[in-house]
C-alpha cells in the first residue's frame, strides 16, 4: 500500500478506528479477522458511517477464508446485508479463497450507463417534460415490469446470459462500438447457462429491456462541471452538453440466481467447515464445484443485466430521437461507458510483488481501471476507465477517471453512489404530507414515477452528499474527478 | 380482506426489517408470511380467493434456513405469477425431521389473489429474504421474529 509510508503523520483514532493515510481508516485484524479493515472516508462522511452497522459488516468480510490484504469498504458505505453498500474483498484462489454470493448481492451486475450528446441544455430546455414522459413510457419500470421487447423463450434467455450485450447488438439493438464501451465488453465468457435454474430462466423471460423499481432510474441530465478537461474531452462530455443516465441490473433472473446459489451455500458451509459470523455471507471456495457452479450462474447474470441495459439504452436513444424530432446521429447519442457495481470477477492484481489471480468482490463498488490496463478500450487508453457515480436525484452525478493508486491499493475499485443514510421508511415518514415530485420540480428535476413510495424512500435526504464521496475519492487518488452532471428530469420505477 | 397484522419496522439503512410476536412457532412461520406480504401490500387490500397448497422443504434442524425457504417459496409466487398472499395455514410443520427424513419440512395451505393495479398498492420491491441478524427464537412472552429483507 503507497500509503504505508504516511503512516507516521496519521494517528488519529476514532471509534475504533486509526487514520493511516489521508482519508484512509483502518480497523485492526482481531478476533477471527485475517485481515484488517480500511475505510475510506473524510471527516465529514466519517459520523454517519460509524453511526450504522457497515463497519461491523467490513469486519465480518474480513473473516472470509483466503481474503486477501484488506476487507475494504467505500466512502458510500452502508449497512447492507453481509457484505455492506461499498464493500470490496478479494479473495485468493490459491489460499482457499472463497466466493460469496453475499459479496455480489441479489442484483446481480446491478450497474450504471451512461449516453453522451451534441444536445446543449438549451436545446431541450422546455421539452424536458416530454423526454422524461417519453422514456417512461418507452422503457418499462416498475416492480416487475416486462414486455419492453415481447416474451422471450427459454433458449432466448439461455442465448442472452451466454452472450450478453451482444445479444442484443446482433438483434438490432446497438452497435459494436457500444460493446467496446462496456465493461468487459458487455459479456463474461466463464457465464455457463447449464447452471443457472429453471425459476431463474422463467423470470428472466419477460424483462430484457425493462428498469424494475427501487432506485433504479434513467436520468437526463447536463455536463454542469468540468474538472479536467482533456479526460473530458476523451469521454465526450463537454460543458453545457446533455446526457442519459441509466440505472439498473439483472432483474427477477439476477434475484433468483442469488437465492438459489445462497441456498447452495448453506450447504457449502458446513460441507467445507467455514465459520462465518452472518450466515449472509455463505461461501463455497473459488475451486469448489459450488464455487465454480455460482461464479458460471453469476456471469449469466451479468451478462442478462448488461443485453438488458443495452436494449433499454436503444429504446431510450428511440424515444429521445421521436421527442428531438431528429436522428440519433444528428442528435450525437453516444455510449461512454457502462460499469457493473455489483459483481465478483477473477482480475489479475499485483500483491506483494507478485501477480496473483483473485476473485474480486465488489458489492456497490464500480472498477476503476487506469488506461493503460489491458481491459480499458484504446479509446480511454490515456484517460482511464470512466466511473460513474450517480448520485440522489436532487443533486448531482459524477464521472470519474480510473486511476494506478486504485489498481495498488483497492483492487482496482472506487465508489459506486452517494449511499443511503436513511432507512426507507424514516424517508416514507419524513415524506409524509410532502409533495415531493413539487419539490424536485421547484429544483428544476422533472420527475415521473410509478410509485409514490419509492419516490419517497428516494429523496435526495435519504442519502450522502455525493459530492463529498466523490472528494474522498479525488484526495486518495483512487479516481480522478472528471466532470459534475445536473439533472434535468427523472423516470423511476 | 384480511386483517392486517401486527409488526414493527427496525431501522435499516438500505433494507427493510421487521420484528414480530407469535404464541407458538407454527404462528410465526404464518405470521411472518402475513408480515412479508403486508410490507408488499397492505394485507387489508388482499382477497383470498385463490389458494395452493406449498410443500417447503430445508435442512434438518435449521429453523433459520427453514424460514428462509419458506418466504422466498411464497415469493416466487408473487414474482412469477403475481399473486398477493393475505392467509397462510400451516398444516405441517416438522423442523427435525421426524420418521427419519433427511429435511425439515412446511406444508401449507395458502391464500390470495392475483394482482390487480388498479386495485393493489405496492409499497416496495422485496427481493429476497436475508440471512442477515435473523433471529427465531423462544422467549417466555413466545416467539420472536426478526428479519431482514432485501428491497
Amino acid at each position: 500500500m503507497s500509503s504505508g509510508s504516511r503512516r507516521k503523520s496519521y494517528s488519529t483514532s476514532r471509534g475504533g478506528l486509526t487514520e493511516v493515510a489521508d482519508c484512509v481508516w483502518e480497523i485492526a485484524q482481531t478476533g477471527g479477522m485475517r485481515v484488517p479493515g480500511r475505510i475510506y472516508a473524510d471527516e465529514k462522511l466519517l459520523p454517519q458511517i460509524l453511526s450504522d452497522k457497515g463497519l461491523e459488516q467490513v469486519v465480518n468480510v474480513a473473516h472470509l477464508p483466503g481474503v486477501v490484504r484488506y476487507s475494504l469498504a467505500m466512502p458510500d458505505i452502508h449497512w447492507g446485508y453481509g457484505f455492506p453498500i461499498g464493500g470490496v474483498a478479494a479473495t485468493d484462489p490459491s489460499e482457499g479463497g472463497v466466493v460469496s454470493p453475499g459479496g455480489v448481492g441479489y442484483d446481480i451486475n446491478c450497474g450504471v450507463r451512461l449516453v453522451a450528446s451534441r444536445m446543449r441544455r438549451e436545446d431541450v430546455g422546455d421539452r424536458i417534460p416530454d423526454l422524461i414522459n417519453a422514456l417512461f413510457r418507452d422503457v418499462p419500470c416498475g416492480l416487475g415490469s416486462s414486455g419492453a421487447i415481447g416474451n422471450l423463450s427459454q433458449r432466448d434467455v439461455r442465448d442472452v446470459m451466454a452472450e450478453g450485450a451482444r445479444w442484443a447488438v446482433t438483434r438490432g439493438y446497438g452497435t459494436e462500438a457500444d460493446l467496446d464501451r462496456t465493461e468487459d465488453g458487455g459479456r463474461l465468457s466463464s457465464a455457463d447457462p447449464s447452471t443457472v435454474g429453471k425459476r431463474a430462466v422463467e423470470r428472466g423471460r419477460s424483462q430484457v429491456g425493462t428498469l424494475g423499481s427501487g432506485n433504479h432510474f434513467i436520468e437526463v441530465g447536463f455536463v454542469d462541471n468540468v474538472y479536467d478537461k482533456a479526460r473530458a474531452a476523451a469521454f465526450g462530455l463537454e460543458l453545457g452538453s446533455v446526457t442519459l443516465m441509466i440505472h439498473s441490473g439483472s432483474r427477477g433472473l439476477g434475484y433468483q440466481v442469488c437465492d438459489d446459489y445462497l441456498n447452495v451455500m448453506q450447504g457449502a458451509v458446513s460441507k467445507y467447515g467455514i465459520d462465518l459470523p452472518d450466515r449472509q455471507l455463505a461461501c463455497a471456495p473459488i475451486e469448489s464445484p459450488e464455487g465454480k457452479r455460482y461464479l458460471a450462474a453469476m456471469a449469466c447474470a451479468a451478462n442478462y443485466a448488461w443485453a438488458n441495459r443495452q436494449v433499454m439504452m436503444v429504446l431510450a436513444k428511440r424515444s429521445i430521437a421521436g421527442v428531438m424530432k431528429a436522428s440519433e446521429a444528428e442528435l450525437g447519442l453516444r455510449l461512454v461507458y457502462d460499469v457493473c457495481h455489483n459483481i465478483a470477477k477473477m482480475e489479475r492484481h499485483k500483491v506483494g510483488g507478485g501477480e496473483r489471480l483473485l476473485c474480486i468482490h465488489r458489492k456497490g463498488a464500480t472498477r476503476a481501471f487506469p488506461g493503460e490496463h489491458d481491459d480499458v478500450p484504446d479509446c480511454y487508453r490515456s484517460a482511464g476507465q470512466p466511473v460513474l457515480i450517480p448520485g440522489d436525484m436532487g443533486t448531482y452525478s459524477f464521472v470519474s477517471a480510473g486511476t494506478f493508486t486504485a489498481l495498488e491499493d483497492t483492487f482496482g475499485s472506487s465508489c459506486h453512489g452517494a449511499g443511503r443514510v436513511m432507512s426507507r421508511s424514516k424517508a416514507r415518514k419524513m415524506a409524509r404530507g410532502r409533495n415531493l415530485a413539487d419539490e424536485l420540480r421547484r429544483k428544476g428535476v422533472y420527475v415521473a414515477a410509478k410509485g409514490k413510495a419509492t419516490l419517497a424512500e428516494e429523496m435526495p435526504s435519504a442519502y450522502k452528499n455525493v459530492s463529498d464521496v466523490v472528494d474522498v475519492m479525488e484526495r486518495t487518488g483512487i479516481a480522478r474527478k472528471v466532470v459534475r452532471l445536473k439533472p434535468l428530469g427523472v423516470a423511476k420505477g | 380482506m384480511a386483517e392486517r397484522p401486527h409488526y414493527t419496522e427496525i431501522d435499516h439503512t438500505a433494507d427493510v426489517g421487521i420484528e414480530l410476536r407469535s404464541h407458538d412457532l407454527v404462528s410465526a412461520f404464518e405470521h411472518t408470511a402475513a408480515c412479508m406480504f403486508d410490507l408488499i401490500c397492505r394485507l387489508d387490500e388482499i382477497g383470498s380467493g385463490w389458494s395452493r397448497r406449498v410443500t417447503v422443504v430445508g435442512r434438518r434442524g435449521d429453523l433459520e434456513h427453514l424460514m428462509v425457504r419458506w418466504l422466498s417459496e411464497l415469493l416466487y409466487l408473487f414474482t412469477s405469477s403475481r399473486i398477493l398472499l393475505s392467509r397462510f395455514t400451516i398444516e405441517e410443520l416438522d423442523v427435525e425431521g421426524r420418521g427419519g427424513m433427511s429435511e425439515s419440512r412446511i406444508v401449507a395451505l395458502v391464500h390470495g389473489e392475483r394482482m390487480d393495479e388498479d386495485r393493489h398498492n405496492v409499497r416496495v420491491e422485496i427481493k429476497a429474504p436475508t440471512y442477515h441478524s435473523l433471529r427465531i427464537e423462544e422467549t417466555p412472552e413466545g416467539w420472536v421474529v426478526r428479519i431482514i429483507f432485501d428491497t
